[in-house]
């Protein structure tokens, strides 16, 4: 039982890891609530699926998907281009725009990949322990990468857009350009965990995105207020917003899987994850706060 | 005859939507190497002055011209280059939730063309060894979040990283109207320090007349978003705080 907890959380845990990413980075680095993100996790799983039953080689359709993202986050950015569109409504307007993007390009809501050959189907042909292992190469490769990216000067800019717009253009910085790059940039890993999603659940659904980004935004928070107890630091490193993630969104997974275990009505689900989560953030966390110093 | 380096002619600003004129009709120049001090009672337009040549405003009628040009003409980066703004508000000169060093490397990598060959070590070196005559303590803790800085020391922050590209204008909006009365004088020595080592020309708002005595060799009053007096260097000199208060009040 306890093995079997600690299976899904791990395994869902690296699935919807590259998604947190993205999330962290527009959420806490651009300072945005791109809703475009959960939208973009759908569109990455639609091509995937669609290529894949068409019979491209699982390379093609997995790169066509990442492109899928990013052009899905160039487009956002269009959208809120010049300050006319509010940044929330933008993102909600692009996932309006993509559900049916992706219904077109799927053709159906629901297409399955159990018989198909993707990315990790061979590993998993052989056996589920290598399969999972080539899930997470995958799943962590996008996670470097985007870390990588965020070390650069490129995430520098990220985070000075999101901390003074204002003085980043009075500065003379093409602050439209940044803002492309970054939404296209976050909107990848988004398609990225959606298509190692559909790969491991055997499928891609037009409403396998529903709620992700309000979803990962909490679990980020989450992850973020638990590891700043630890550090006692608020000084930005990529590598603490990355485990940052990885702590949130394992905490997440384990709350629900948890309850999932315990037989409860689905009903109750989401109703009894926020109670626990709400009872956890006030004793837990400001048990510490409360024990002197300046807080950070 | 060298043209001025900067001109207003018959500047007028109007708020939005035709509304009441905050400036009307302001006609002035400022000389390469001025440090003109600007007086006037709170509403008098002394803000909005410094941002019209800040182009955070745009005149509704009349002509600004940087060099002979006019100051809408230039482009976003070589027009950041050339004017460099510093308000009481820290929030209009840094990238507060950063660390210093990373204020820096911001600004490095706009306004240095081969940004990409700087190694981070010796940005370090170089900022650390840049900040240290302006203050000791910045310079030994470059990895600090601006945020947790003392009002006094962003203002000094502020004023190194503004000036480390030397502009050639520099506009300071009460600058030094948040600080106790010691920190804020040790700065406008700074100020008047780095002004004069870069030879550059400078806009200072202010209210206190101690500064104004003390500071710059031009006065210009408003009142009602209007030159109440001028005051130029020679006639600065001979006046003391009596006369400057009874002449630009
Ligand atoms: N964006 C704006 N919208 C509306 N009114 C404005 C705006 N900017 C300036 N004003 C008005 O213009 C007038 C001049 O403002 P300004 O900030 O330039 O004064 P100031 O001389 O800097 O005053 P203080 O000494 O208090 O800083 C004020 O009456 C102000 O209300
Ligand atoms: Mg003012």
């Amino acid at each position: 039982m306890m093995n079997g907890l600690l299976y899904a959380v791990l395994t869902q845990t690296l699935t919807f890891l590259p998604l947190a990413l993205g999330i962290s980075i527009s959420y806490t680095l651009m300072r945005a609530t791109d809703m475009t993100l959960e939208g973009s996790f759908v569109l990455g799983a639609a091509i995937f699926a669609r290529l894949a039953t068409l019979g491209f080689s699982p390379y093609i359709a997995a790169f066509c998907a990442l492109a899928a993202g990013s052009l899905a986050g160039v487009m956002v950015s269009f959208i809120q281009r010049g300050g006319r569109v509010d940044p929330l409504l933008a993102g909600v307007l692009a996932t309006f725009i993509l559900t049916s993007a992706n219904l077109i390009l799927m053709g159906r809501p629901n297409i399955s990949l159990l018989s198909q050959a993707t990315l990790v189907s061979s590993a998993f042909a052989q056996s589920d322990t290598l399969g999972w292992l080539s899930v997470a190469f995958y799943s962590i490769f996008f996670c470097m990468l985007g870390c990588a990216l965020v070390a650069t000067r490129f995430g520098l800019r990220l985070r000075a857009l999101g901390d003074n717009p204002a003085l980043l253009q009075r500065l003379g910085a093409p602050l439209e350009r940044y803002r492309l790059l970054g939404f296209a940039f976050t909107n990848t890993l988004a398609a990225a965990a959606g298509m190692l999603t559909a790969q491991t659940v055997g499928y891609a659904d037009i409403n396998m995105g529903f709620g992700m980004t309000l979803t990962g935004i909490g679990a980020i928070i989450l992850g973020q207020q638990v590891l700043r107890r630890i550090l006692h630091s608020a000084r930005f490193r990529v590598s603490a917003e990355f485990i940052a993630c990885v702590i949130g969104v394992a905490m997440y997974f384990m709350a629900l899987n948890g309850l999932l275990r315990l037989n409860i009505d689905p009903i109750y689900l989401k109703m009894l994850l926020g109670i626990l989560l709400v009872i956890f953030l006030r004793t837990a966390l400001r048990r510490s706060a409360l024990a002197g110093g300046i807080s950070i | 005859m060298i043209a001025p380096l900067l001109q207003l002619q018959d500047v007028s600003l109007c708020l939005p939507n035709g509304g009441r004129e905050i400036l009307s009709h302001i006609t002035y120049e400022v000389q390469r190497g001025d440090f003109v001090v600007i007086l006037g009672s709170n509403g008098s337009g002394k803000s909005s002055l410094l941002k019209l040549l800040d182009r955070r405003y745009r005149a509704t009628s009349g002509h600004l011209l940087l060099e002979n040009k006019a100051l809408g003409s230039f482009a976003a980066r070589p027009f950041a280059q050339a004017v460099r703004t510093l308000t009481q508000d820290c929030h209009d000169s840094l990238f507060v939730s950063m660390s210093i060093f990373e204020n820096y490397l911001l600004i490095c990598e706009q306004f240095q063309a081969r940004f990409h060959f700087i190694r981070r070590k010796h940005a370090r070196l170089r900022l650390a060894a840049y900040l240290e005559p302006f203050n000791e303590k910045l310079a030994n803790n470059l990895d600090q979040c601006v945020a947790d800085l003392s009002g006094g020391e962003k203002q000094t922050l502020a004023l190194a990283l503004a000036v480390c590209y030397p502009p050639r204008i520099l506009l300071l909006d009460e600058h030094t109207s948040a600080l106790d009365p010691l920190t804020a004088e040790r700065l406008l020595l700074l100020t008047r320090d780095v002004v004069a080592q870069h030879g550059m020309t400078c806009l200072m708002t202010t209210h206190d007349l101690v500064l104004a005595e003390g500071c710059g060799n031009r006065i210009l009053a408003l009142r009602n978003g209007r030159i109440y007096q001028t005051i130029e260097a020679v006639e600065k000199r001979a006046l003391n705080q009596q006369q400057l208060l009874a002449a630009c009040y």
